[in-house]
């Protein structure tokens, strides 16, 4: 992962116009933010199409970003976060529907045990750590909720719960999610 | 229509930042924050926070295809050739939606007289949804090291009593060595500077449970904080920390 410092630099550089800053920033991004748009939209052609749109955005408002507002990396993957939730969001959006217990399955495989989160930036460990404390349900739907961009409805759908339910999830594992942080010192 | 209870505000943005908030509800929300720069603000918080997940998700690297079509359109030499290709392309995507136009972080005015007007109708028709209140149940301290530094998370749900237990959730996330011969042992800390009591003795795994008895939620209910100290093998020989005590935090009720 390049430290949102070097990230940072580059966007400062795009902002002069260089375009081998840009093409920098593309490539040292470009393949964490696809990942971003594919858990979303699970098409790697809609996914490449969100990534080629969100970078011409980029180049095209760079001088907007503020950098006391957020990390350059959050900026760049609202873009694309946003994006992609719009495209899944359009009316009559067909949504391939694989996996995803699946895939929430290899997420929680995925996540970094003790042992690599010695490396770890705090705010990674933090967030890890304040996640071990929501219930597997809650964990679950925030999961689905924001890496794959699920609305509550389609929350409730795939969890055979009422929505009222799974709002609940959703609420007070966020609620939770922010206590532990904020108590934690990470935001 | 202003949202002004903080904790709703936090929850909505943190409902439209994991994209749970769709359709009516998003676009309202929008609109919002066009004129609410303490919700812009709730909503970048959410978004750093939440943002580490992606951190920690496989990378998909993009076809080379996909940079040159944008090279192609940002590069003013390239475009000339390619202009019609991109403009038909934009156009086929429906043009942007307002945060694609970037200027979300800072975007608080330019809207006109005739859309607030509308906007302020459609508000008041459609109010934002009630956010229900829940009671606290769950316990949790963080325990820090001297340096603020996150070490280990201790959580229990006080209601949940089993067989005259509670179970304390014991996360460990980084430590320093347990030294031969010692163990540590994890201390409830009461508000009002009497005696920390001893909530039981802990190892280094990474998830540990401790079995408490019931008769201590009171003290842990009272308690401001937690604190682990190092002691003998065995615990405390005297009932009070004896020892270091390298990690505590105090206590938040979720």
């Amino acid at each position: 992962v390049t430290p949102n410092d070097a990230i940072d630099d580059l966007m400062a550089r795009c902002v002069l116009r260089d375009q081998r800053a840009f093409a920098e920033l593309y490539r040292v991004t470009s393949s964490r933010l696809l990942g971003v748009a594919m858990r979303i939209v699970r098409r790697r052609d809609w996914a490449e199409d969100i990534l080629q749109e969100s970078f011409v955005n980029i180049w095209h408002h760079v001088g907007e970003f503020d950098r006391s507002r957020s990390a350059p990396m959050t900026w760049m993957t609202t873009v694309v976060r946003n994006r992609a939730l719009d495209w899944v969001r359009r009316p009559k959006m067909e949504v391939p529907d694989d996996d995803l217990d699946g895939l929430v399955e290899r997420w929680e495989d995925e996540r970094p045990g003790p042992q690599a989160l010695l490396g770890t930036k705090g705010d990674i460990a933090t967030l890890n750590m304040c996640l071990e404390t929501l219930s597997g349900q809650q964990r679950q739907s925030i999961a689905l909720a924001y890496l794959h961009g699920l609305t509550h409805s389609e929350l409730a759908e795939h969890m055979k719960q009422p929505l009222g339910t799974v709002k609940t999830w959703v609420r007070r594992g966020l609620e939770k999610l922010k206590g532990c942080m904020d108590a934690a010192g990470a935001t | 229509m202003k949202i002004t209870d903080p904790r709703a505000r936090s929850l909505l943005a943190a409902e439209y930042v994991t994209g749970a908030m769709h359709g009516g509800a998003r676009r309202r929300f929008e609109l919002w924050l066009r004129s609410d720069p303490a919700l812009r603000r709730e909503v970048a918080q959410w978004a750093e926070r939440l943002e580490t997940l992606d951190a920690q998700v496989p990378e998909v690297a993009p076809s080379p295809a996909v940079w040159e079509a944008i090279a192609a359109r940002v590069d003013p030499a390239r475009r000339a050739v390619t202009r019609n290709d991109s403009a038909a392309a934009s156009a086929d995507r429906g043009g942007d939606s307002w945060w694609n136009r970037l200027g979300f972080w800072r975007f608080t005015s330019g809207l006109s007289t005739a859309a607030v007007a509308l906007m302020a109708g459609w508000l008041v028709i459609a109010p934002p949804p009630p956010v229900e209140k829940t009671v606290a149940d769950v316990r949790v301290v963080v325990l820090n090291d001297a340096e603020a530094n996150p070490r280990m998370t201790v959580s229990w749900t006080p209601d949940a009593v089993r067989k005259d237990h509670v179970r304390l959730r014991v996360r460990v996330i980084r430590h320093d060595t347990m030294d031969p011969g010692t163990t540590w042992e994890l201390w409830c800390l009461p508000k009002d500077a009497a005696k920390p009591t001893s909530v039981g003795l802990m190892n280094t795994d990474h998830t540990q449970e401790i079995l408490v008895p019931a008769s201590l939620v009171p003290a842990l209910e009272r308690a401001s904080g937690m604190a682990m100290s190092v002691e003998p093998k065995g615990g405390s020989p005297t009932g009070l920390p004896t020892g270091p005590i390298p990690y505590k935090g105090a206590k938040v009720e979720l």
